[in-house]
């Protein structure tokens, strides 16, 4: 269960592959085709009940177990785990199956093999998340899972590889984002066997002798050569690199959660992370875009919305929620971060430009990113925990038959009270990340005035925490359309 | 035919008394129905708020549900009619506030 140091015999690292019985089935040939299954069927049950239950979302499969439950299980696994919900997408059960009849020869657009494509998907869907309340239409979130669904199929039918995971979808690059703090990593056992090995089936996968066109055995398709691969990005765990490794030399080993986010060596697959402009705007929005999505749910934001339509003179909700998505994720970020970054360029001894000392030290912000997410998502998740219990007795019932019984709305979950709790301790956790981060990141870059180059990125990631602590502690209300729906 | 009064007006989170007004095809009022309440908000994932009306007078149902939280909510009301009938009405109350 234990991978053994080479020198001596002492335990560095836990191998969730040599789990007794867990290791077996997470290593069988369709181990992800079976954890994909029950997604998808799920799925289907949300699309149809989103299309054709209840309107109202406490009543349907689609709205809570996408709102409540679905984000929730996501950032808890990250947090305890790594990113398994890639491992059991089911948008990529339907592409596998559409890969038996298209086989696919074009490669990804040199231009596109980016994050800037996802990184406006991401902002996108939170965009019409809150315009659309996203959160109170079953059909709407019914059509977003079917969006899914077709997207990857297309994106993937067109194109060789996974250009979808990798480039495209918004989910995916939360997920690869947010695994950088996960303490599970897939990686090499011993890179002395990946040394002496010739075939590295790992990232090429195993084809027909005869027919070469044939693959018998898929390498990883997100391009990360597993000897030269750190850490999460772009790692969606689908485990070909397992199945495809002749010398069982890959496990899925424990590691130190964020400090893949402290080294900037070069990474196969991603490059150096401070050359990764598209990377670090992908992490911006990934951080503040927590803060975004998380203003939308208390109070104060209507407020602010209303003096915003007054001051546009507008009736309708787009061009004031521009506003505010500008503000948050684009003109905060510029202060803060631009600030930031010119002081550490003015007090380093080490010079980077502006934009790769911003790119660098960007980086260290997603531990509290991922923690306010945490915090958001978490207490929907928590309070909301046993709702997918009447939901689902409700959905059966409609079928003709009560045969899980009648429904029991009472149920709910965790009381908010207590869950506020665990909310202050995950953006306390995220804090303490960042700032190590941070101080990490000082230490290796070798500034010069460490102590206040430190500090300035210190008051950023306090300033972040203090606005999410303000944020979470401000009463929740839950609103549709305050302003007109244009 | 149903008609519904909420009180305190603006609705604030906290104890919110509804007042149902049910009245037959031709106007007269309805006696004797047995009225159930259940308060949702429009997301996911929060606790439902279950509570039965009292008749206070011919046609006229009271009761008091506690609203935990501001937002919008949206009312159902299953009525089950002396005959054994049932109906199920429905009506929002949008934008409560927290004090």
């Amino acid at each position: 269960m234990f991978q053994l140091d080479q020198k001596s015999t002492k335990p560095v690292s836990f191998d969730l592959l040599r789990v007794p019985l867990l290791g077996k089935l997470l290593t069988m040939k369709h181990a992800r085709t079976v954890v994909q299954i029950p997604l998808f069927v799920i799925s289907v049950a949300m699309i149809l009940h989103g299309l054709f239950g209840p309107v109202w979302a406490p009543k349907n499969l689609a709205t809570t177990f996408t709102w409540v439950h679905f984000r929730g299980a996501l950032v808890l696994v990250l947090l305890f785990a790594g990113n398994f919900f890639c491992l059991a997408c089911p948008f990529m059960l339907v592409r596998n199956l559409a890969r038996k009849f298209f086989h696919p020869v074009r490669n990804w657009p040199r231009v596109l093999r980016n994050k800037w494509i996802a990184t406006a998907l991401l902002i996108t869907l939170l965009f019409v998340y809150e315009w659309w309340d996203l959160w109170s239409s079953p059909w709407l979130t019914a059509w977003l899972i079917i969006s899914y669904f077709a997207a990857a199929l297309v994106v993937d039918a067109i194109f060789k590889h996974a250009p979808f995971c990798k480039f495209v979808c918004p989910i995916g690059q939360f997920n690869f984002v947010s695994s950088t703090v996960s303490p599970l990593e897939v990686k090499v056992r011993d890179h002395a066997v990946c040394t002496a090995c010739r075939t590295k089936d790992c990232i090429r996968g195993t084809r027909e002798p005869a027919a070469p066109l044939v693959v018998i055995q898929r390498g990883c398709e997100l391009a990360l050569f597993q000897p030269r691969k750190v850490g999460n990005i772009d790692c969606t765990f689908c485990l070909d690199c397992v199945q495809a490794c002749p010398h069982d030399n890959i496990g899925i080993l424990s590691r130190l959660p964020a400090a893949e986010l402290m080294t900037d060596g070069m990474r196969s697959g991603v490059g150096f992370l401070s050359k990764r402009k598209d990377l670090a705007a992908l992490v911006i929005v990934f951080s503040f875009g927590a803060l975004l999505n998380a203003f939308g749910m208390v109070s104060p934001v209507y407020a602010l919305e209303q003096w915003l339509a007054n001051l546009l003179g507008v009736n309708y909700e787009w061009p004031v929620l521009a506003v505010v998505f500008a503000l948050v994720l684009v003109v905060e970020p510029l202060v803060l971060i631009g600030v930031a970054a010119w002081l550490t360029k003015l007090w380093a001894t080490r010079k980077r430009s502006l934009i790769s000392t911003a790119v660098r030290y960007s980086y260290s912000l997603v531990p509290l990113g991922f923690g306010i997410w945490l915090a958001h998502f978490g207490f929907h998740y928590l309070t909301g925990l046993y709702t997918f219990i009447p939901v689902t007795q409700a959905a059966v019932a409609d079928l003709g038959r009560a045969v899980l019984g009648e429904p029991r709305w009472g149920l709910s979950g965790l009381a908010p009270n207590m869950v506020q709790l665990f909310e202050f301790g995950f953006i306390a956790l995220g804090l303490l990340g960042s700032l190590l981060a941070s101080y990490t990141i000082v230490a290796t870059e070798n500034v010069g005035h460490r102590t206040r180059v430190f500090s300035v990125w210190a008051i950023v990631s306090l300033l972040m925490a203090g606005s999410a602590f303000w944020l979470m502690s401000q009463p929740m209300e839950m609103r549709g359309l305050v302003l007109g729906g244009g | 035919m149903l008609t519904h009064e909420v009180s305190p007006q603006p609705p604030r989170v906290g104890p919110l008394t509804i007042t149902l007004r049910i009245a037959d095809a031709s106007g007269k009022p309805a006696t004797g129905v047995h009225v159930q309440l259940e308060a949702n908000m429009s997301h996911a994932g929060m606790k439902t708020v279950l509570a039965f009306a009292r008749e206070t007078e011919p046609g006229r149902y009271s009761s008091t549900i506690e609203l935990s939280m501001a937002g919008d909510w949206l009312i159902l009301v299953y009525m089950t009619l002396p005959d054994g009938a049932k109906v199920k009405r429905e009506f929002e109350i949008k934008g409560v506030r927290q004090l």
